[in-house]
């Protein structure tokens, strides 16, 4: 199977390492073999029918900072859009960074790839959460394969989970944690008591948020992650625009003593039902399935038939995103072969 | 003696002999069984069981049904109180909040228990612990995400 990864960051080097380390696997179980026929970023590209390795990817990467110096097969200022016409290719692995207001470039390049008849697996949410009925009604019109498991909760399965392996039942609502940077945040106020502002310091030292926290810290990386699940597993047409999003930036050390003294922990919960669209603090139980600690998510899918079923994972991480996004590859691959 | 409780159950195969079972295991008779289900709301029925028995094997009975998790909303004819937490944040005057716990307390079925309040230099935290009836539990809290919309204020609930 011959991909073309777009996007070279923490999650696309994720995947180029987790296709080099699942080789001979793949090829052992599935008798897959995985080609990384392009891989983009926004300074350029590298391109080689035959398949790059993945390993001098990384490495030039790492060093020199754009695949567009890969020895030989480099391609300084290509757009990504171009990438796309100038090798043949199975499947395209977007994952370039959300942008949550136009959905850009993820978009067009999905765009792009569907049109031509090629299969697509994103991680992105942002083209998600804007255009999600637009890009799905897309991929069937062309009849082609479009998955995006890694979109949410990064490791831990629940799109195809809810889809695939629990088709025989409704699923009536989705509570959980979908967002680890501020989950991270919540757990170590309530463990240490220590304001907001200093907590998001040592979780940017960290490296767990980001110097820009706005999108996970007022709650929209969970919305956008909400309308996804709504869209994908609940059957609801809804964007951005429809979520009721709170974020963590106003919760005292006193709300946390506070709902300690009951049992209690503060908890950015994302709420989705057939009725019910939203993000935003709530206070749990500390014995219930949603006082997981850390950058850990979690849902609980609240089903007809089966009650109710609880998964937990690492929400983020280069390789942990990967997995998913193999995963998706690896579906696409059994479905035809 | 007698009970007549209302237990709550999800309209699911197997729900109702799922809580007959700790009734029956703790020796208590079961008289009768009503089942209402043209007053279901969303997945859940509303199931009336009278049961005979001491008074010790009663309690047991019941003690037995909130192991399992099964919500109990009405024993011989009183609705059963529940305890809801929320918590406030943000600036508030203590004109405020006597308004607010009056409105609150306004709701049918719903009751103010307790108030705590912490106070730091930018602003005040209260925990209003609630005694609410089953049913006003929806009015309760849509009550107080308004409150927390018209006074700015940042509300957490419970899930």
């Amino acid at each position: 199977m011959r991909i073309s990864i777009v996007g070279f960051g923490a999650v696309g080097q994720g995947v180029a390492k987790a296709i080099r380390s699942t080789q001979e696997r793949l090829r052992r179980k599935y008798n897959l073999k995985i080609d990384i026929v392009a891989a983009a970023d926004s300074k350029g590209a590298a391109i080689q029918e035959d398949g790059l390795d993945p390993q001098k990817l990384i490495k030039v990467k790492t060093e020199k900072g754009s695949v567009a110096y890969y020895p030989d097969h480099g391609h300084e200022d290509m757009d990504s859009l171009q990438v796309l016409d100038e090798v043949e290719y199975d499947c395209l692995v977007e994952v370039t960074p959300t942008n949550i207001i136009t959905g850009e470039p993820g978009k067009s390049l999905i765009t792009k790839a569907i049109e031509d008849g090629k299969d697509v697996v994103t991680s992105n949410k942002g083209h998600l959460s804007l255009f999600y009925k637009e890009l799905v009604g897309l991929a069937k019109e062309h009849d082609v394969n479009f998955k995006f498991e890694a979109s949410v909760g990064g490791a831990m399965p629940i799109i195809n989970f809810a889809q695939e392996t629990l088709p025989s039942s409704r699923i009536e609502s989705i509570i959980g944690i979908l967002n680890g940077t501020t989950n991270f945040i919540l757990s170590r106020m309530t463990a240490e008591g220590s304001s907001y502002e200093q907590t998001l310091k040592e979780a940017q030292e960290l490296g767990i948020a980001e110097t820009d926290p706005t999108q996970d810290v007022e709650g929209l990386d969970a919305a956008c992650k909400s309308v996804i699940l709504a869209n994908a597993v609940l059957g609801r047409e809804c964007t951005l625009d429809d979520v009721e999003v709170t974020g963590i930036t106003k919760i005292t050390p006193e709300a946390i003593e506070l709902a300690k003294e009951d049992g209690y922990h503060i908890k950015l919960i994302a709420e989705i039902s057939h009725e019910i669209l939203r993000v935003g603090p709530r206070l749990v139980k500390d014995t219930s399935p949603y006082a997981v600690d850390g950058t850990l998510n979690m849902a609980t899918l609240r089903t007809d038939l089966a009650g109710e079923i609880t998964v937990i994972g690492k929400g983020a991480g280069s390789l942990e995103t990967a997995s998913a996004i193999l995963t998706d590859i690896i579906n696409i691959w059994k479905s035809k072969h | 003696m007698r009970m007549s409780l209302v237990l709550e159950l999800q309209d699911v195969p197997g729900q109702l002999v799922a809580a007959l079972e700790p009734i029956a295991s703790v020796g208590a008779n079961i008289v009768t069984i009503i089942h209402e289900r043209d007053v279901k709301t969303g997945a859940l029925v509303p199931v009336q069981v009278t049961i005979e028995g001491d008074k010790e094997t009663l309690d047991l009975a019941i003690k037995k049904l909130t192991e399992k998790g099964i919500r109990i909303i009405e024993k011989d004819g009183i609705p059963l109180k529940e305890k809801v937490n929320a918590i406030l944040v943000g600036k508030i005057s203590e004109e405020e909040l006597k308004g607010i716990v009056d409105n609150i307390n306004n709701l049918e079925g719903v009751k103010v228990a307790d108030l705590s309040l912490k106070m730091s230099t930018t602003s005040s935290t209260i925990k209003v612990t609630m005694e609410a009836e089953h049913n006003s539990l929806g009015l309760l809290e849509d009550k107080i995400h308004k409150i927390g919309v018209e006074h700015r204020l940042l509300v957490i609930t419970e899930t």
